[in-house]
């Protein structure tokens, strides 16, 4: 019998229902898994190892591309420590969103990591795999159908924005890591995903409280963030039927009623609600209690179901090839007039590269020191140097290169109202100073979808391995 | 006194790739409440510093954890051409040297 066959078999034949221990071993599988913190919580027996591996927020390169944001080196690290204690110790392992985006190369490059491993340390398991791609058809159908709406003010959804993109997912929950969990596995690879379905789906299927499970696995999916000093250490929440536990597996990381309930705040627009595709946890009720002082107990959360379903769908299109140029700049009269002297270079260039070609790029540049992370504040004091990058994006290589090797020389060059330095305006780190830097991607969808066909959107497949 | 002399956390993040938001937390229920109460960190305020519409601010108090939570919309999508700030977490700055 597999590692979830077994669980919830003892659950099934329990007269109560005991305690369930989840432990959340990474927020970003990958980046590394501290061990001491990973080996004390594997000493409280837990009942299944969770991590989440992927995020929206490394941007729509991972996504468009298909590679992964984490390397392969640390990546097949943290997989192989994971995969090994969930075998030691047969308790399931359950990892969503892999490889960074969850699309279908980001999976099958986790996959073949998984097997890799598999090989090498001769281990036997039921794996279950569940890509989170949307097929274009059905997405152009649920826009058809207006069943699709932008987050966030995102543009309404159009048929040619569907085609463009290169890969398409939605985040799938609770109804397909059941599905997995139901074929009897040891192991569970999800494309992407809800971070919180990785660790409320079990307990949801144990019989314990829907909402308790959704907010105790929305903390844990970032392991010891939700602590002081925050931190990505293991952590370890022990589920009852009237709440759950929070304990760091790392001593020093102490989960407060403060730094627990701030984790509510982080990367959510709203503090009191968990949207989930079947439902919503909300969290205007909930109680946090100091136990000691590195445990805190929380309760109280409630379970909205959803009169629909909906999916969270995220897409990426290629926008074209990108190339930069690092400069800096210490001459203040180049820097009080650096914006005048940046569009008059950059019409220069236009003119020189569009002799005998269309204007078919665009150029960006950021000015660091002044406004290349923010915008200027009003009176903001000039910098005594910047820093400058300056991008192209075009439709090859080749054009984005000679646009910014153009740009480069007459930015060097170009004789401004009271220059004193005519040897050059710029300064290059290195030369080359202009590089390739691949395609750049843009996120063209991120929008929810209606669904009646959760069941049907993400099929799970099982490979005996 | 600055908002920096006050608040133990300033920061900012993406939720999403269309929204920013900035939490402000405090060391204490009364460095909190006298936040709160100087009603300085308004959605005005907030339009103003990011030069949004002030429709678009969204102040959430969330006393249980000492802070505020702000969501403004971003002004390009993250990881779009000409993005400064594809993760969202520079955007705090400005709220530091508040007056309170």
């Amino acid at each position: 019998m597999s590692a979830t066959g077994r669980i919830l078999k003892e659950f099934a034949s329990l007269p109560e229902r005991r305690p369930l221990r989840l432990l959340g071993a990474s927020g970003q599988l990958g980046y590394g898994i501290p061990t001491p913190a990973f080996n004390a919580g594997l000493e409280r027996q837990p009942d299944l190892i969770g991590c989440d591996m992927g995020s929206i927020d490394i941007g729509p390169y991972y996504l468009g591309s298909g590679n992964m944001a984490t390397a392969r080196e640390s990546t097949k690290r943290d997989l192989r420590k994971v995969l090994l204690a969930a075998r030691k110790y047969d308790i399931p392992l359950v990892i969503g969103s892999a490889g960074s985006a969850g699309a279908a190369p980001h999976l099958e490059q986790t996959l073949a990591l998984v097997r890799e491993i598999a090989r090498e340390q001769q281990l036997k398991f039921r794996l279950a795999f569940i890509p989170g791609d949307i097929p274009k058809d059905l997405i152009s159908e649920a826009v058809r159908a207006k069943g699709v709406v932008g987050i966030d003010g995102m543009p309404d959804l159009t048929q040619e924005e569907v085609e463009a993109s290169a890969q398409i997912v939605g985040q799938m929950g609770m109804t397909s890591f059941r599905q997995a969990f139901e074929a009897d596995i040891d192991v569970l690879i999800a494309g992407r995903a809800c971070d919180t379905a990785i660790f409320s789906t079990l307990p949801v299927m144990l019989g314990f409280h829907i909402g308790l499970s959704v907010h105790m696995a929305k903390i844990i999916e970032c392991a010891s963030l939700c602590c002081v000093p925050g931190g990505r250490d293991s952590i370890l929440a022990t589920l009852d039927d009237e709440g759950f536990t929070l304990e760091s597996m790392a001593p020093q990381r102490r989960a407060t009623t403060i730094s627990v309930s701030a984790h509510s705040l982080y990367e959510q627009n709203d503090p009191f609600v968990i949207i989930e595709p079947e439902g919503r946890a909300e969290l205007h009720h909930a109680r946090y209690e100091q136990i000691d002082e590195r445990r805190t107990r929380i309760s109280g959360a409630t379970w909205v179901p959803a009169p629909r379903h909906t999916i969270k769908i995220e897409g990426a299109r290629r926008v074209g090839e990108r190339a930069v140029l690092f400069c800096g700049a210490a001459d203040p009269r180049f820097i009080e007039q650096r914006e005048e002297i940046l569009r008059d270079v950059s019409k220069v260039v236009r003119d020189l590269v569009c002799e005998d070609a269309e204007e078919d790029y665009s150029l960006f540049w950021r000015v660091y020191g002044v406004n290349g992370v923010s915008d200027q504040l009003a009176n903001a004091p000039l910098p005594g140097e910047v820093f400058l990058l300056i991008e192209c994006i075009a439709p090859t290589t080749d054009r984005a290169s000679e646009v910014v090797r153009t740009m480069k020389q007459y930015l060097l060059h170009f004789g401004y109202e009271g220059r004193l330095s005519t040897g050059g305006n710029i300064a290059f780190p290195f030369t080359p100073p202009e590089i390739s830097v691949g395609t750049a991607y843009k996120f063209n969808i991120y929008h929810i979808m209606e669904t009646d066909r959760l069941g049907e959107l993400f099929p799970v497949t099982v490979e005996n391995i | 006194m600055y908002l920096q002399d006050i608040a133990q956390v300033i920061r900012s993040k993406n939720a999403g790739p269309r929204c920013t938001t900035l939490d402000i937390m405090f060391n204490s229920d009364a460095d909190y409440q006298k936040v709160v109460q100087s009603r300085v960190i308004s959605a005005a305020l907030i339009a103003e510093l990011y030069a949004i519409v002030l429709a678009d601010v969204k102040i959430i108090e969330y006393p249980i954890a000492r802070a505020l939570k702000i969501a403004i919309p971003r002004k390009v999508t993250a990881g779009d051409p000409g993005d400064r700030d594809v993760y969202g977490a520079q955007q705090h700055a400005r709220l530091l040297k508040l007056q309170i």
